[in-house]
């Protein structure tokens, strides 16, 4: 019983870390149009959370400068849409992506879908579901370079437990005021991890185009 | 035993947690996250935004770190907002030097600035923010 717990924590650490399991992903048309720069569109949210698109916008910019891509002024990008008559997130994500990406001479553009986001509090546990999709267009031909789309569930496994997913879900428990800032971080780390669902580094890392070779697919 | 058990897999759990597979960053963030989260759960509080983005730079500069993409860019507008024309044209050159891949946008950004900055020639100054404020620190 105690082993079977054993187990289960550790695949729960594994599939949060993010490094487990590479999976096989088509990237022969990101790696033909090799975007230098990605433009950060503000975020759809279908969720119940309202403040599940802020997480995300604030979260996603990161992570993707780390992965080596110039990531557009998140801010100025966001009201310069908003001048435009474009303040509603669901018309950026209904526009033209290549026009989009010439206003902002962008290589490409990563749109953020937040199809599901909510907790669960029940007795001492929580649980936390989110569900969400990421697709990254060329800004030239409007294709699809890279989709992910992910359900997570988050949960504290009640009583004393620490570790890294405890204090994610801890940080969530306060019905009254709920941080999901590191769930929020959580949630983009895992599905921008290479090898894994992620895609391969952009041109300020030193691993730029040799992360990925055409017989590795 | 078996609580042994439990106890090696949770300490390989955190341990895969605490490294998570990422290398220290490349650049000085200082919680970009929580203050872009922060500025638009509570947009009025407009100053601490700003105030972050300039402690950023200066902390980035002072330590030889890199300014991370857009920051430039976003305190540049910042003061933009705030009427100091010049002073903006200067942040959105630096983001173009520093990310050539900003070019387009901030060539535009930069013709905005001049465009505006001309237009307000001889009227009386612009009302000093807190991005002003900050430059006379």
């Amino acid at each position: 019983m105690t082993t079977r717990l054993a187990i289960a924590s550790l695949a729960v650490a594994l599939a949060a870390a993010g490094c487990a399991t590479p999976q096989q992903k088509d990237y022969a048309k990101f790696m033909s149009a090799q975007p230098r720069s990605i433009l950060v569109v503000p975020v759809v949210n279908k969720s119940v959370d309202v403040t599940a698109a802020d997480y995300f916008l604030s979260t996603v910019p990161i992570p993707l400068a780390e992965r080596g891509y110039y990531v557009f002024p998140v801010n100025l990008v966001k009201r310069t849409l908003e001048d435009d008559g474009l303040a509603d997130a669901a018309l950026v994500h209904g526009a033209d992506p290549t026009r989009l990406a010439s206003l902002f001479g962008a290589d490409a553009v990563l749109y953020v879908t937040i199809e599901r986001w909510d907790a669960k509090w029940v007795l001492v546990q929580t649980q936390v579901t989110v569900e969400f999709e990421y697709a990254i267009k060329d800004g030239k031909t409007g294709d699809t370079l890279w989709s992910e789309k992910r359900r997570m569930v988050y949960a504290s496994n009640g009583g004393n437990q620490g570790g890294l997913l405890g204090a994610i879900v801890a940080a969530a428990v306060t019905k009254a005021s709920p941080n999901y800032m590191p769930l929020a971080r959580q949630a983009n780390a895992t599905a921008l991890a290479y090898p894994g669902p992620g895609f391969p580094a952009g041109p300020y890392r030193p691993e730029y185009k040799q992360d990925w070779t055409p017989e590795r697919r | 035993m078996r609580r042994h058990l439990t106890a090696a897999a949770f300490a390989l759990a955190l341990g895969l947690g605490a490294s998570g597979c990422r290398p220290p960053t490349m650049y000085h963030w200082n919680a970009y996250d929580e203050r872009l989260y922060a500025h638009y759960r509570n947009p009025q509080d407009r100053e601490t935004w700003v105030e972050g983005l300039k402690t950023t730079i200066l902390e980035a500069e002072q330590q030889g770190r890199k300014v991370p993409p857009g920051v430039y860019a976003d305190y540049g507008y910042a003061l933009y907002e705030e009427g100091r024309f010049p002073e903006a044209v200067a942040y959105f050159g630096k983001e173009r030097d520093l990310w050539p891949e900003s070019r387009v946008l901030m060539e535009k950004m930069i013709r905005n600035a001049e465009r505006r900055g001309t237009g307000q020639a001889g009227k009386a100054p612009a009302a000093t923010g807190p991005a002003g404020a900050l430059e006379g620190k």
